[in-house]
């Protein structure tokens, strides 16, 4: 019953993005995080992959691809090794392909997936968080008026990945709040419908590389067709359960990234005659990250492997999510604290780590598997 | 045009190799395998060539069950099919290079193109021997290739600069670094590996003499490094050169 072996696909396809993430988006993180933006070439060349094209039917345009949670959630664990701003970025599309993919109109299939299978990356995006104290994903505070046949949306999101470059967006919204998850709707908006507006980016304390906005909507109309699965709507609480186990899969490679570094650093660095990593001290902390590592990639694969099986995952997704969170944030703590004084500086990577982890248990939903 | 690429399984370049104690081999516990990065590139370039043209990109390797996993990786990369030759023992680049020469008998390919040598025991032996076996033309080292109808110019990496030369099809061709940069396997190119033919075929019945010429007598680490001494001037070290290193 229990099975934790990869298959053959799944292990080319660790091998392979994982040399990329290695190779490649690793070496332009500090400078993405410092310049606040990431080259496009690199943009293009993650694109190659079809990260996002690939779980697109064949018919409009994709790879055909099974759907996979714990496919996905090995892709995101080595590109969050890679960068954690970097990997959203590439993955971002996914916000808004994927619920059309899995909740979507044949119409909106056609209409909305094509533009992902061509050669240049094609920015889109979701907008699920809002700027407020007491934000609940399930009570939404913008809402979705129906209005003659279409829709009137009004209210603010926060933290949306690429809004400033994505044509269109999912915005999820409340058509019925009382009926919590299951009042919600995906709307797809183009940026330039009127009423639209994306804030200046938002300067937040990590991922730097990461583009995010807020994005306002005052009385945006849109029509019945924008509502993503028609009259039969979406299965919000799942695509949320999804986006926990793709964020939290993040967070398993930002974790992985601060052992090995300073697990490596403290094979390196000597003192009193021998390598730091042979004095206790140092070696308790570097084995109980290897602990928590494996921990939090277990619950990750369990919460995939439910939403695989077909269940909603929801507890699954919420135990692997909050379990990253914190220790996520607990071992690139521990990544500065292995390389002492050098943690602190920015000629390490740990300190953007710390930075980067932080994030796990503020932000939700901008990541998908 | 149809291109035959042999590859071989070698230990990841990222890997610290360990010499096993009695000297016949290595560590393999814990090795990663990978395609030897030069047999990537040599994928790499036929695959560009049968994307400007059409064609068909055939890989083939000699090894163990195991090594169909590069096999998958190169069908992954985007190649047609595969073959796998198999056999247990360890062969040298002479046994190696007349069975790939038995293949291009059979399939027949317009052009091979493998990596210079494999980085586990450097030998660069395998292209050269397969051009001699066909009888046909050879560019070893190839840092560029053009291909007009059945012409083909190849620039070659030699001592002290670039050489240029051309000649036409059936030819055999060694890839040097500076050739391409290896794409990586896409998500749905990895998909459909599994759905390539990847034929085997026992290597002992190929009917050829693969008794080997060679024999690997002892394996040893490369000595450990001594740590550098600073002097004092440039006299000492002129002196020292002479006196003690005895190179001048």
């Amino acid at each position: 019953m229990i099975d934790f072996e990869l298959s053959e696909e799944q292990q080319m396809i660790r091998d392979s993005v994982g040399a990329f993430a290695r190779d490649e988006i690793r070496p332009a993180a500090r400078p993405a995080d410092e310049s606040g933006a990431i080259p496009a070439p690199l943009v293009a060349k993650a694109w190659q992959f079809g990260f996002v094209s690939g779980a697109i039917p064949e018919k409009f345009g994709g790879g055909g691809d099974a759907r996979s949670a714990v496919t996905g959630a090995i892709v995101a664990e080595e590109l969050g090794f890679g960068d954690l701003s970097i990997a959203i970025h590439v993955l971002a599309p996914r916000l808004f392909a994927y619920p059309i993919v899995d909740m979507g109109t044949d119409d909106q299939r056609a209409k909305y997936l094509k533009r992902f299978s061509g050669a240049d990356f094609a920015a889109a995006t979701a907008a699920v968080m809002e700027p407020r104290f007491d934000f609940d994903l399930s009570a939404l505070q913008v809402s979705a008026r129906r209005d003659g046949g279409g829709f009137v949306l009004n209210g603010a999101k926060c933290y949306v990945p690429l809004a400033a470059e994505s044509d269109s967006m999912l915005v999820y919204a409340a058509t019925d709040a009382a009926k919590g998850f299951a009042g919600v709707d995906g709307f797809i908006v183009p940026r330039a419908a009127a009423g639209v507006t994306v804030s200046e980016r938002e300067k937040n304390m990590g991922l730097k590389a990461l583009a995010t906005y807020e994005l306002t909507l005052k009385d945006c109309r849109v029509g019945a067709d924008a509502r993503v699965g028609g009259d039969k709507g979406i299965d919000f609480s799942r695509l949320m359960s999804q986006s926990r186990v793709a964020f939290a899969a993040l967070g398993v490679g930002v974790m992985n990234a601060a052992f090995e570094y300073a697990r490596d650093y403290a094979k390196e660095r000597k003192a009193f005659g021998v390598p730091i990593a042979t004095k206790q001290a140092i070696a308790f902390i570097l084995a109980d990250m290897a602990i928590e590592i494996d921990a939090a990639r277990l619950l990750v694969w369990e919460a995939a492997f439910k939403l695989d099986k077909g269940g909603d995952g929801l507890r699954e997704s919420y135990l692997a999510k909050n379990y990253v969170a914190q220790s996520a944030l607990k071992l690139t703590d521990n990544g500065v604290q292995v390389l002492g004084g050098h943690g602190y500086i920015r000629e390490h990577p740990v300190e953007m780590w710390l930075r980067n982890a932080r994030g796990f248990s503020a932000i939700d939903g901008i990541a998908t598997v | 045009m149809k291109i035959l690429v042999p590859i071989k399984r070698v230990p990841d370049p990222a890997t610290t190799i360990r010499v096993l104690p009695d000297g016949t081999g290595i560590a393999t516990d814990n090795v990663k395998w990978v395609i030897n990065p030069f047999c990537e590139i040599a994928i790499e370039e036929a695959l560009r060539i049968k994307e400007k043209q059409t064609g068909e990109v055939i890989l083939v390797t000699v090894g163990q069950s195991t090594w169909q996993e590069q096999l998958r990786t190169g069908l992954a990369m985007g190649a047609d099919r595969a073959i796998l030759v198999k056999t247990d023992a360890a062969l040298d680049s002479l046994a190696i290079a007349k069975i790939l020469a038995k293949i291009a008998g059979d399939e027949k390919p317009d052009l091979i193109i493998l990596g210079k040598q494999a980085i586990d025991d450097d030998a660069n032996q395998v292209g050269q021997m397969v051009a001699e076996m066909l009888g046909w033309p050879q560019a070893t080292f190839a840092s560029k290739i053009e291909i007009a109808a059945d012409k083909i110019s190849v620039m070659r990496e030699v001592d002290g600069g670039l050489e240029t030369i051309a000649f036409k099809i059936p030819a055999v061709i060694t890839a040097d670094l500076r050739l391409n940069e290896p794409r990586y396997a896409s998500l749905p190119g990895i998909m459909k590996a599994r759905k390539k033919e990847l034929k085997e075929i026992a290597a002992d019945s190929l009917g050829v003499d693969l008794a080997p010429k060679l024999k690997v007598k002892t394996l040893a680490a490369p000595p450990k490094r001594q740590g550098g001494r600073k002097v004092a001037s440039a006299q000492e070290m002129v002196s020292l050169l002479h006196t003690e290193a005895k190179v001048i």
